[in-house]
């Protein structure tokens, strides 16, 4: 494959599947919040904030996609890396593919993440004192996709540079 | 290393690595998923159940109207709305319907993969209903005053209960499961006992076939409730049987295969002389937790090991609520903390309608939980 090809599937599948794995989580975790509601319009509240805890892999695939379409060149319609014959361009793009399907995989914890919000929920409709604990627990599956991120902002920022 | 080389390397990493993220995907979704809806409802309808504070209240309603009145902030208020006079039969029909209603939004709302299970749990009250009205029947007693009007066949089990004789309860029964083992009455091949066992018998091997198809927690948590409800029946007979001096080879025939307790301590259990040795034996097993502490009163009167065995499968499910949170332990713990709040409501009207003191329906309620 081109240089261009791994790039450009590095900021999609880092977007791509950080933000279906986002979808999935709210969809898991906004169906337990309907649930909820249907038999207590008081666990509106409650239910929105857990429902909304795995959006955040999206935006953390959002900033990732950016980064590599800025570092290549991409975003300003000058890409660094044409010459596919060039060792160091497949190179430089495997990084930033690598990059991006890091936070993409990581973004993957969207989901567990909804089936704890989702429980979180039910545990809230049982006894509404469980909210700050349900938060910290679905909070728990976020620090992986901050570590994806992070990594991912390392191999960009060490591995191709700006 | 050459560059198409580094190229393909990179190519056949990232197809196994998608490949394996995908099916894994997969897999955590359809298993989750399909109960983030009907379990958070639950949740929030499970804090809607009666605390010992309401029974209280309740217990102290001291006439049926106050009782109903009480009732008016609960899920019961459509029920008892409806109902023509102020008295505990009723109540218990109200009440009926508001349970029936429990198990059809409990299959409604459960994914399609495990709600059978709730119509064949239904099936027990029809299993229940036929039992004692051929029973009331035989005895020629009302069969009426026997019908709890829940189940999948309540407008036959009524039929049944007017029949003017046996041979029309037949042609009620035509067509259904039921008929076989009901010739095999009326023909005299098998006794009124052995009716309502094979009956019982039926019903759980159902229930049981059903869990084993299912996969994972499921699986896990459908045969462990099903295999519970065996031992406690099985258990129950073995005891009554031994009450009453039966020998080895009649209780046998009473048993209903599949559930936890092993062959070994099943034959010694009904080989030992009396109540006493027979719980004794019980005490290496699981159970023997549940019968230490009410051994004397057990001996007394069985009914209240019954009670007991009930507890240990609502505590367990709950155990099992708790671990699999997004399963079907939630609904079926559910359901039966719904059918001893029922039954706890039940007994309150009935005493209050008996003119009961109010510390007396408390102690008598406070029995049943």
């Amino acid at each position: 494959m081109d240089p261009i090809v791994y790039v450009s599937l590095g900021a999609a599948l880092a977007a791509g599947i950080a933000g279906a794995a986002s979808s999935f989580g709210v969809g898991i975790a906004g169906a337990a919040a309907a649930g909820a509601v249907a038999e207590d319009e008081k666990n509106f509240k409650n239910a929105l904030i857990l429902e909304g805890l795995p959006m955040t892999q999206s935006i953390y695939g959002l900033i990732t996609l950016f980064l590599i379409l800025m570092v290549s060149g991409i975003l300003g319609g000058n890409f660094k890396f044409k010459n596919p014959s060039d060792i160091n361009n497949i190179i430089k793009s495997a990084i930033l593919l690598g990059a991006g399907l890091t936070v993409g995989l990581t973004g993957l914890s969207a989901i567990p993440q909804g089936i704890i919000a989702s429980a979180g929920i039910g545990a809230v409709a049982k006894n509404p004192k469980t909210f700050t604990q349900g938060i910290i627990f679905a909070a728990m599956a976020e620090t992986m996709a901050i570590f994806g991120l992070v990594g991912a902002l390392i191999m960009i920022v060490t591995g191709v540079g700006f | 290393m050459e560059v198409t080389a580094v190229t393909e390397i990179l190519d056949t990493t990232l197809a196994l690595v998608f490949a394996w993220v995908g099916y894994k995907t997969t897999r955590i979704l359809w298993k989750y998923t399909p109960y983030s809806y009907p379990n958070a409802r639950i949740r929030a309808m499970e804090a809607r159940l009666f605390n010992e504070q309401k029974f209280n209240e309740l217990a102290e309603s001291k006439t049926l109207n106050n009782f109903i009145i009480n009732l008016e902030d609960s899920d019961y208020k459509d029920y008892l709305a409806n109902i023509s006079s102020y008295d505990a039969e009723s109540i218990e029909k109200a009440l009926d319907t508001a349970l029936a209603d429990i198990y059809g939004l409990m299959f409604k709302i459960l994914p399609k993969r495990v709600n059978p299970f709730f119509k064949l749990l239904l099936q027990e009250w029809d299993v229940r209903n036929i039992s004692s009205i051929v029973k009331a029947k035989i005895s020629g007693e009302p069969a009426v005053n026997y019908v709890i009007e829940l189940g999948t066949m309540v407008p036959k089990i009524k039929a049944m209960a007017d029949a003017k004789s046996m041979e029309e309860i037949l042609v009620i029964l035509e067509g259904t499961e039921y008929e076989e083992i009901y010739q095999g009455l009326l023909l005299g091949e098998i006794s009124v006992d052995e009716f309502e066992t094979q009956l019982y018998r039926m019903h759980y091997l159902k229930l049981l076939e059903y869990a084993s198809s299912r996969k994972d927690e499921e699986k896990i948590i459908l045969e462990e409730f099903v295999k519970l409800k065996i031992d406690k029946l099985n258990i129950l007979t073995i005891l009554r049987a031994k009450a009453h001096n039966l020998k080895a080879d009649v209780i046998k025939s009473f048993l209903i295969p599949g559930g936890t307790i092993n062959k070994k301590t099943l034959e010694t259990l009904l080989n030992v002389d009396d109540l006493s040795m027979a719980l004794a034996e019980l005490d290496s097993t699981k159970y023997g937790n549940i019968i230490k502490n009410v051994r004397e009163e057990i001996e007394g009167d069985l009914s209240v090991l019954g009670r007991e065995f009930d507890r240990y499968i609502r505590e367990r499910l709950g155990e099992l609520t708790r671990f699999y949170p997004l399963s079907v332990a939630v609904p079926l713990n559910f359901i039966l903390q719904k059918e001893t709040e029922i039954k706890k409501l039940k007994a309150i009207a009935k005493l209050i309608e008996d003119g009961i003191f109010p510390e007396k329906i408390k102690d008598i309620v406070g029995e049943l939980t």
